[in-house]
């Protein structure tokens, strides 16, 4: 997870089934990514929560409220959830990216953030950058146009 | 001694690993030597215990395009195992046995993609074979899939399959080369933490 209210640009690369969350309060010009990789946490020792949708977007919220951000005022920019391989009959395991955009569907519903645009699914791998001055995410992807959330 | 995690692995255990990655590498050598009609060599085996942004940058960065053939291992042990093949490596595959060459992925076509599924294929399911043999396990493997994409989301899947248990990374891999060149192409086997408990077991490696 990084964290800015300098309005430098974040960045994470290569998001496959990982999704990237960009979270964003324009009042206090604080804003954050995450990459997560999972969709729950179930780890007795909680050791690495930004792995993960549940646990890491909670605590990011936390941190970002803790710096003056509002839940009411945070708006959120969603990419991901890609499934890099066409495996036949590997069942619910092999979607992981699915399960991942649905995770982080549900927090940020529970959580009350609002989802403004999102570049979900599909089989292509992404990388996104978010500008906090702008608020405008930008995915690359292999061999297809830039798109601007 | 039951191992709940990549990191409580002893030298001993390693070396057994190490072992494994030289057999099975040595045995895909020879399937891509017979497919190449040209002498292939492998460099030493590694085993590497890495978390994930180490992994990314041992195989060279997030963003560089790369292809990926990748089988999933079922039966007596699960796992992934993971074929990467970059530019340089296509080349040679597709020279030799289509005479074409490629500047760029998006060149390959649907002969050219099959020729590589079936390279992956065949390096993997010898890897596995010899591994198989050698602890007389059973295992069953899916069909190969290819995807061209950015390696970094590639080596994300075994990552995110096991990543409930570790933050580990495991790969068993070597790197090969023929006609004098070096022959980028790693072979990553990533069995979950069970597996590797059994495999260890079965090739007697008890009380480190």
């Amino acid at each position: 997870m990084k964290m800015t209210n300098q309005g430098n640009e974040l960045i994470t690369y290569a998001l496959g089934s990982c999704c990237g969350i960009c979270l964003l309060d324009p009042n206090v010009r604080l804003a954050a990514m995450i990459h997560i990789m999972l969709p729950l946490n179930m780890e007795a020792g909680r050791t690495n929560t930004m792995k993960y949708a549940d646990t890491g977007i909670r605590e990011t919220l936390r941190q970002m409220e803790a710096k003056g951000a509002r839940k009411v005022r945070i708006t959120a920019k969603v990419a991901g959830g890609a499934k890099m391989f066409a495996v036949s009959g590997s069942g619910a395991l092999g979607n992981i990216g699915q399960r991942n955009i649905e995770s982080v569907h549900k927090v940020l519903k529970a959580e009350g953030i609002r989802l403004i645009a999102e570049d979900v699914g599909g089989s292509v791998a992404r990388t996104l950058s978010f500008d906090p001055a702008t608020g405008k995410a930008t995915i690359k992807s292999y061999g297809k146009q830039d798109i601007i959330l | 001694m039951t191992i709940k995690n990549y990191q409580e692995l002893n030298s001993l255990e390693m070396d057994t690993l190490r072992e494994i990655g030289s057999i099975g590498t040595g045995n895909a050598a020879t399937a891509l030597s017979g497919m190449l009609g040209c002498p292939v060599h492998i460099t030493l085996p590694e085993v590497r215990i890495m978390e994930f942004n180490e992994a990314i940058d041992w195989i060279g960065g997030p963003e560089p395009v790369t292809a990926g053939v990748l089988v999933h291992i079922g039966g007596q042990i699960n796992g992934i195992m993971l074929s990467v093949q970059p530019l340089e490596f296509i080349n040679i595959i597709l020279e030799r046995m289509l005479s074409v060459s490629i500047q760029d992925y998006s060149q390959l076509a649907e002969l050219e993609r099959s020729a590589l599924v079936e390279v992956g294929n065949i390096m993997i399911s010898t890897f596995i074979n010899a591994m198989s043999n050698l602890a007389d396990i059973k295992v069953d493997l899916t069909v190969p899939c290819l995807t061209v994409d950015m390696q970094g989301a590639i080596l994300t899947v075994p990552m995110a399959e096991y990543g409930g248990q570790s933050d580990y990374l495991m790969a068993i891999g070597g790197n090969f080369s023929c006609d004098g060149h070096e022959l980028p192409c790693r072979l990553i086997l990533s069995p979950d933490i069970r597996s590797l408990n059994f495999l260890l077991r079965k090739l007697g490696v008890e009380d480190g």
